[in-house]
């Protein structure tokens, strides 16, 4: 369903191809006429959540030092020995793990909604493209 | 009486027979028709399965023609409260206005290496952190980094904007939804503009990337442009 161009820079996707890609879009834009507004969800506090990751934070302050610190680091280090590189790798993970915790509230959204958080692309896809018994809100 | 759950509005039409056998069909008045299905008593649930099909339909639809999105969760408690929706003189005016028209999103993300150019600059800051990584010396040097990336998003965002041009006939911006987020547009285009764009992209890819990456997506129907000014009174 995607495809990248050949510098790889560019993805696209002709429709959306997962919950990530029409989450906000279902829950916060489209046409609503306020008289016959009777959204009933279940977990509407979604609806109330701010979806926005607050950007600002000492959390992404510090993380963003570590990063330049450990990018600077590697481009002076031009002879990376086996031990180097293993150290490195750490690094990132532990970087990752932060990050998942940082994005965590999106995460958590996700979870409730069935998406499971991050990495549950490819069987959204699958979930998407595969036959669906009822198309609609009736099943529950 | 029968409850409707509401997909969105389109022109009177035929409904692919998957959809029909799903249970969807259209209440058509006079140029317009609402899309519906029957609806139980209780709640709409947000489950993914639920907001995907919901995103099908109105995707599905929208490939033939002009589909006004409604927003999910949208219950009418009768027929009646269709034709009531579908005799707004706005929904003629949005059916118009979108007749050939969709959405794409475009959301631009940079790769780690943004940091190390944003924090080039930066060099008594850096030394002074990798001196005595302290906290103090990691938020003065981290704010510093946020505020060079702020830029460079401001920056790379304007230069996308400018470079689309006139093939965009209106945006939304949602503003950057991580650290490492550059902006997230919702664009109103042309259905024809749409490779034009993906080449105006493509190009502007070989001047910004790296660090910055671009995911577009669609044609969609028109869900951040189907506003109503004026929402009818009860």
């Amino acid at each position: 369903m995607q495809r990248e161009s050949s510098a790889g820079y560019l993805t696209r996707a002709p429709r959306s191809s997962g919950l990530a890609d029409v989450l906000e879009i279902l829950l916060d834009r489209g046409l609503v006429i306020d008289a016959y507004v009777r959204v009933s969800l279940v977990g509407i506090e979604l609806l109330t959540i701010d979806l926005r990751v607050v950007i600002a934070s000492v959390d992404t302050y510090l993380r963003f030092a570590e990063a330049v610190n450990r990018l600077d680091l590697r481009a002076v280090d031009d002879s990376k020995s086996v031990p180097d590189l293993f150290e490195k790798g750490g690094e990132e993970m532990a970087e990752t793990k932060t990050k998942g915790a940082v994005e965590g509230g999106m995460d958590a959204i996700k979870e409730k909604i069935g998406l499971g958080g991050r990495g549950g692309d490819d069987d959204e896809d699958e979930e998407r493209s595969g036959s669906r018994p009822r198309s609609g809100s009736n099943d529950r | 009486m029968s409850r409707l759950y509401l997909y969105g509005v389109t022109r009177p039409r035929e409904v692919e027979e998957r959809f029909a056998e799903q249970g969807i069909f259209l209440i058509a008045a006079e140029g317009c028709a609402a899309i519906v299905s029957d609806l139980d008593e209780g709640p709409v649930e947000a489950t993914r399965r639920n907001l995907l099909a919901h995103a099908d339909v109105v995707e599905q639809l929208h490939v033939e023609a002009v589909v006004l999105p409604a927003r999910f969760g949208h219950v009418l408690e009768s027929g009646e409260e269709a034709f009531e929706l579908l005799a707004l003189p706005e929904i003629e005016q949005l059916l118009e206005r979108h007749e050939t028209t969709c959405e794409l999103t475009l959301k631009g993300t940079y790769e780690e290496s943004v940091l190390a150019e944003v924090g080039a600059e930066l060099g008594p800051l850096r030394a002074a952190y990798r001196a005595e990584p302290s906290v103090d010396a990691g938020i003065a040097l981290g704010e510093a980094v946020g505020e060079g990336l702020s830029e460079r998003r401001a920056h790379d965002a304007s230069l996308v904007l400018e470079g689309l041009g006139p093939l965009i006939i209106d945006l939304v911006s949602s503003g950057p939804s991580g650290e490492l987020a550059a902006f997230d547009f919702a664009l109103l285009a042309d259905r024809d503009s749409v490779e034009p764009i993906a080449a105006r992209l493509e190009e502007l890819a070989a001047r910004l990337s790296p660090p910055l990456h671009f995911k577009l997506v669609g044609p969609l129907p028109p869900y951040s442009f189907v506003h109503l000014t004026s929402p009818a009174v009860a």
